[in-house]
């Protein structure tokens, strides 16, 4: 179900196909054209911009949200379940809530910052603020990161802690040189996670939000891909496509294995 | 002196719990208040919490606009097939994997988690071609099919974690008896697994039901659109009429937040629920 077509993606990506005449070879034809396409450029551009904003951003925020519940105090099975909502809402509505959220005349997020004095941005129509608008919605779809690390942080024997403290180490020295370390090889899993998902999943919310407007203010790949082979019918060019994301968040990972030094990083821990 | 700092601590505490959950919360109240919010009323000038009057006839509305209650119906059924045959799928997978040679096993136990791995979007276009060329395009069948193969690869490992806590004697001396591979799975793994059955069968149910890529795919008929695809219909008709909207949005989202939360029940502590993520 993942093989085969994994490999028909890559015959497709050399050939010229309508889906309605047999495809026809065409060499490198078709990266050429999407080369010398703009579009293609600004779409690796806003994918990149908000692979690279959105992934960290989540992994902070699952971060915190696990440092702040992880004692097992009154009330925490909750708050942990209500941290763990917005993960759990289908793509679908979360778009349309967050398309109501957004929306300048009707939208409670503008309301809030009028209320409290600020001046409200027209967020999705704008070109500028479009791609952050989306970055933002993604940063409380959480929930799973959260509960990974809570678990990690759990696992840690409270001994180090105990110790650390009686030689007169302060929180932020605890959290520094004990909780973050351990966490490490956790936080790295988790930022692959995030960019894998993050590079892909942004297609509803756009599909839904913006069509990738305004202007190509939010164009990313998976919406092209999308948009090149069932508007256009181009399906060799919008396998091309798929290839070069495919190969493009390879790099972006290589990239992070080679930045903190291979996956044996944990073991110095 | 102690005594009082370290209560206040869990003051302090409990106001950052608090002031986050709301954070997450509140606007899925506003969603749950908008949508009782009367049709054709202009926008609000300040924060609404509470609709007057409030306008209970929206959710009728939207079942007479778009054919919600078939769509529901499709969605049902989809979800419902695809879990229960995830399910069987996925469980024989798991039981198998347990059983194998080490050799083999950690070989497919990798393969299983680099499948995880890979993005969803690289099989739209094949998978396309693939259901075109079988014929299997606006069938519920090209919805499902990847039920056939267990949906995700994380659902077999998560029966293969189960499984291969239980001792393989167990399942050895049941074979000595004269059972069957199938009597063996259905008799005794599957029982020893209830709990990882019911989680990977809730979890496979809030992913048909909230799949929107696929349908929107291979779907061409109407009759046959799911919910997911029924709440797009909606939005292209009706832009401005958010109260309506909100409403369809509250339907689609209530089920799936019910069944996180039977989840939440059964899977008490969360470290289990953690061990989904653990390679």
């Amino acid at each position: 179900m993942i093989l085969v077509p994994g490999l028909l993606t890559v015959l497709l990506a050399f050939m010229e196909y309508d889906a309605l005449s047999a495809p026809t070879w065409s060499g490198l034809q078709n990266f050429v054209t999407l080369f010398r396409r703009e579009v293609f450029w600004i779409a690796v551009r806003n994918s990149l911009l908000f692979v690279g904003t959105a992934a960290p951003l989540q992994l902070l925020g699952a971060l915190g949200l696990a440092l702040l519940l992880h004692p097992q105090r009154l009330g925490v099975r909750q708050y942990r379940i209500a941290a763990y909502l917005p993960s759990v809402i289908p793509d679908v509505a979360y778009a349309l809530i967050w398309l109501w959220i957004f929306n300048p005349l009707y939208g409670p997020l503008n309301k809030v910052l009028g209320w409290v004095g600020l001046p409200g941005p027209a967020w999705l129509v704008d070109a500028d603020l479009a791609l952050f608008a989306l970055v933002f919605m993604a940063c409380f779809r959480i929930g799973e990161g959260m509960l990974v690390l809570i678990a990690a942080r759990q696992g840690m024997p409270p001994e180090y802690f105990q110790a650390a403290a009686l030689d007169g180490g302060n929180r932020w020295q605890l959290f520094r040189y004990i909780t973050l370390p351990l966490l490490a090889p956790w936080l790295l899993l988790l930022l692959i996670r995030d960019i894998l998902l993050s590079a892909q999943s942004n297609f509803t919310s756009v599909y839904m939000m913006t069509e990738g407007g305004p202007g190509y203010a939010t164009t990313m790949l998976p919406y092209l891909i999308y948009d090149e082979a069932f508007s256009h019918f181009r399906i060799g060019h919008a396998a091309s496509l798929l290839l070069l994301m495919f190969v493009g968040i390879g790099a972006l990972l290589w990239l992070l294995y080679k930045t903190v030094g291979g996956w044996g990083y944990a073991d110095e821990v | 002196m102690k005594f009082k700092t370290v209560s206040l601590e869990r003051v302090l505490w409990q106001m950052a719990a608090v002031s986050m959950a709301l954070l997450f919360v509140v606007p899925l109240c506003w969603v749950l208040t908008n949508s009782l919010r009367p049709v054709g009323l202009p926008p609000p000038r300040t924060l609404e919490w509470f609709p007057q009057p409030i306008a209970w006839s929206n959710y009728a509305e939207i079942f007479r606009i778009v054919p919600l209650g078939r769509q529901i119906g499709n969605s049902l059924l989809v979800s419902t097939l695809g879990a229960v045959i995830t399910l069987v799928t996925a469980s024989w997978a798991g039981f198998a994997l347990a059983q194998l040679p080490n050799r083999v096993r950690q070989l497919l136990v990798g393969l299983a988690v680099v499948l995880m791995m890979i993005p969803s979007t690289v099989v739209w276009l094949p998978r396309y071609i693939m259901f075109t060329s079988v014929g299997l395009i606006d069938s519920y069948a090209a919805l499902i099919a990847p039920a056939v193969m267990g949906t995700k690869s994380l659902y077999t490992l998560m029966f293969y974690w189960t499984f291969r806590r239980v001792p393989l004697e167990l399942f050895e001396s049941a074979r000595l008896d004269g059972a069957g591979a199938f009597l063996i799975w259905r008799r005794i793994a599957l029982p020893l697994a209830l709990p990882t059955a019911l989680a990977v069968l809730l979890l496979t149910f809030n992913h048909y039901w909230s799949d929107f890529v696929d349908p929107l795919l291979f779907l061409k008929s109407e009759r046959r659109y799911t919910l997911a695809v029924g709440l797009r219909m909606l939005q292209q008709m009706d832009i401005t009429n958010w109260s309506l909207l909100l409403a369809a949005v509250v339907v689609m989202t209530a089920p799936v937040v019910l069944v996180y939360l039977v989840i939440q029940h059964f899977i008490r502590d969360d470290v289990g629920l953690s061990r989904l993520m653990k390679r």
